[in-house]
């Protein structure tokens, strides 16, 4: 595919910030929607000090009820909506076209409408906290009727509800056109069993933003003319609509939250093993048919509503296991044998499918109605789902910080300073929300701002805001590592790790066009690989190395 | 390109499956409906990319390709749509002015967004053109 090299006439060229800010490179979008995101994870980050500190001991008095109800929704609306969702695609949006040897992004014009739309809902959003009555309070879900205009009135949960609106709208709109890249640019050779493992994850989320979020849309929309008169979620029946509309959307976002991260973790995994990512076709088969399954299950948080059919929820949710089983299998297949280097994105990649493990594992607890019964509205579900989301996904992300952080800068992290993060976050992480699972199987509720003196709460209720900290504590000595690493470069070269697929191909960081050489020939998923392999296999023809 | 459209009718039609599930077995309107509806969306997309090149249903590796596209570098028109929903949106909780103003910008930028597009197949076919003189 050739490139019509001159520059429109009519257009202006920008620079500096606004040069950024309107580049349709998608290199470029992904890197603002990701430092955007970052930004949104230390605010939710200490929305989540602030209510960890509230729960330190029994009957604090540290925030208002008001204040605590706003923490725990804007934290939760925070992370999920501006943080972790947008990172996946924001890590998608950058690598993808690299990754699959494309030029640039498809329609990167509607991308960049879509993350400015996506940024205005991330303001507004926060805008509720200068609201009189406070940001939104009714949870990251806002359930009906808790959220209608009587039970939450104020115009701060309005900006709540248009903020997701807005977020949404620009977030499907991103991940369409990643989709629609996927789709019609990949590179000569580069077949759909060729592409990378990261690409097909990013592949099956952006398929499930596509299939779910305009349900997200739709219920905002529903939510702003139900809070205006619009009496649309009324009653028994209201209150199961909303749910299972806005779970046909909730449910899946955690899975759009959970697959980059697992591509990022298989990448660095197969690349630091120096193998190839052990069953390949099946994991793309497992991937396609985890996410279709991930669309079927959504009704799991309605167990306790009485308006659901368990038995068919209890399935679907229960055979996810399957293919979650075969991407362990698969990593594990990838170490057997490999010639390990524990970096630390590598260290990041393994703590990912140790600590999702905890939060798969009681996945399953909770996919069986009769211990969700026990379960639902308790800390256990809080300590499962952060184990999935904090303990799972962010690691993931980090293994991918450190991985290609070489490639979007061309400057290196600090190795040591990675591994001392890890080791600080594992630490809080674990203290944080490992004792949340027996707090919540004691019965202490979530979403309460104080709590009885009880044996044994308050203990555990003080080390989890010890952990808390410790995890700040890791986020930190992460921002000081990417602050001397860009301040003190140590050049990483265009390949540092003995790459595998074709971004490591091109030059760190890449330019506009991605590629300037001709790409390498395109015969498995990890090209680059094949032309080491090739290399020794000529070697030793020569005779130049010994036998293999 | 080749093979684009696959993974998505593919995905579509497990959706499908599952679909069918949720009628038989959950019977809930509502839960039905929302799952039609995605699966509509995925089988839709998915035709739009085949509808859009033909071999996008054909398995096998991508070939070269020699036509000459665009690539659009920066666009101010299309970040400004972005804050314009963004302020029309805010505007319609916050100030009703912001409602009618983002909705003023939303549609100057708009008509720049055309003025740029045109510009940029201008710029095409003046390679195009300079090509055949060669
Ligand atoms: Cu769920």
């Amino acid at each position: 595919m050739s490139v019509a090299s001159a520059p429109p006439a009519r257009i202006p060229r920008f620079t500096g910030w606004l040069g950024a800010a309107v580049s349709t490179d998608h290199k470029r979008m992904g890197l603002t929607l990701g430092v955007c995101s970052l930004f949104f994870f230390g605010l939710g980050g200490v929305f989540a000090l602030l209510m960890r500190t509230q729960l330190a001991q029994s009957n604090m008095q540290f925030v208002s009820d008001n204040s605590y109800n706003e923490l725990f929704s804007m934290h939760g609306s925070t992370m999920i909506y501006l943080f972790v969702t947008p990172m996946a695609i924001a890590l998608a949006m950058y690598l993808v076209p690299l990754q699959i040897g494309a030029l640039r992004l498809s329609a990167p014009r509607l991308a960049l409408a879509g993350l400015w739309t996506w940024l205005c809902g991330g303001l507004v959003m926060q805008q509720g906290w200068f609201a009189s009555g406070g940001a939104g309070r009714a949870g990251w879900s806002s359930i009906a009727p808790l959220s209608n205009g009587t039970n939450t009135p104020g115009v701060g949960q309005d900006l709540w509800v248009i903020g997701v609106l807005l977020a949404a709208c620009g977030t499907l709109v991103m991940a369409a056109c990643v989709l629609a890249t996927i789709a019609r640019r990949r590179a000569p050779g580069m077949s759909l069993l060729r592409m990378p493992v990261f690409t097909w994850t990013a592949l099956v989320s952006v398929l499930m933003v596509v299939a779910s979020f305009p349900m997200l849309v739709l219920v905002m929309i529903l939510l702003y003319i139900d809070r205006h008169g619009g009496h649309i979620f009324v009653g028994f029946a209201g209150a199961i609509d909303y749910q299972d509309l806005f779970w046909f959307f909730g449910h899946p976002v955690v899975y759009v939250m959970f697959f980059p991260y697992l591509g990022a973790a298989a990448e660095a995994i197969a690349v630091n093993s120096h193998k190839r990512w052990f069953g390949y076709t099946a994991f793309v088969g497992s991937i396609m048919a985890f996410a279709a399954l991930s669309m079927a299950v959504w009704s799991h948080h309605m167990y306790v509503t009485g308006g659901v059919t368990n038995q068919y929820f209890a399935f679907t949710s229960t055979a996810l296991l399957v293919p979650a089983g075969i991407e362990y299998f698969d990593a594990i297949g990838t170490l057997i044998g490999g010639a390990i280097v524990l970096r630390a994105s590598m260290l990041f990649a393994l703590t990912f499918f140790i600590q999702f493990l905890v939060g798969g594992l009681t996945g399953i607890f909770v996919a069986s109605p009769v211990l969700d019964y026990h379960a639902f509205g308790t800390y256990f579900i809080v300590a499962h789902f952060h184990y999935t989301l904090f303990a799972g996904s962010v690691f993931g992300f980090f293994a991918g910080v450190y991985h290609w952080f070489p490639k979007i800068t061309g400057a290196l992290l600090r190795e040591w300073l990675g591994k001392l993060q890890l080791l600080v976050m594992v630490i809080g992480t674990n203290l944080t929300f490992f004792p949340m699972f027996f707090l919540g199987n004691d019965g202490m509720p979530r979403r309460i701002s104080r709590y009885p003196t009880h044996p044994g709460w308050g203990t555990l209720n003080e080390l989890e805001t010890f952990g808390a900290g410790i995890i700040a504590l890791g986020v930190l000595l992460f921002l000081i590592n990417v602050v001397v690493s860009l301040r003190r470069r140590v050049p990483a070269g265009d390949d540092p790790w003995l790459g595998h697929t074709l971004e490591w191909a091109t030059t760190s960081p890449p330019p506009p066009l991605n590629f300037e050489a001709p790409l390498p020939p395109i015969r498995s998923y990890a090209p680059l690989l094949d032309l080491r392999e090739e290399a020794l296999d000529r070697a030793r023809e020569r005779r130049e190395v010994g036998p293999a | 390109m080749r093979g684009g459209a696959i993974p998505i009718l593919a995905w579509g039609t497990i959706l499908l499956v599952l679909t069918i599930g949720n009628w038989v077995w959950d019977d809930k309107p509502v839960n039905g409906a929302a799952a039609s509806a995605a699966v509509v969306i995925i089988y839709s997309f998915g035709v739009a990319v085949w509808l859009l090149r033909r071999e996008a249903i054909r398995r096998g590796p991508p070939e070269p390709g020699t036509e000459i596209e665009n690539v659009p570098a920066a666009s101010l028109s299309a970040m400004v749509i972005g804050l314009a929903v963004g302020c029309a949106l805010f505007g319609l909780v916050w100030a009703k002015f912001l409602l009618y103003f983002g909705i003023a910008l939303f549609v100057a930028s708009v008509g720049r967004l055309v003025l740029e597009v045109r510009a940029e197949r201008a710029s095409r076919r003046r390679v195009l053109e300079e090509r055949e003189l060669r």
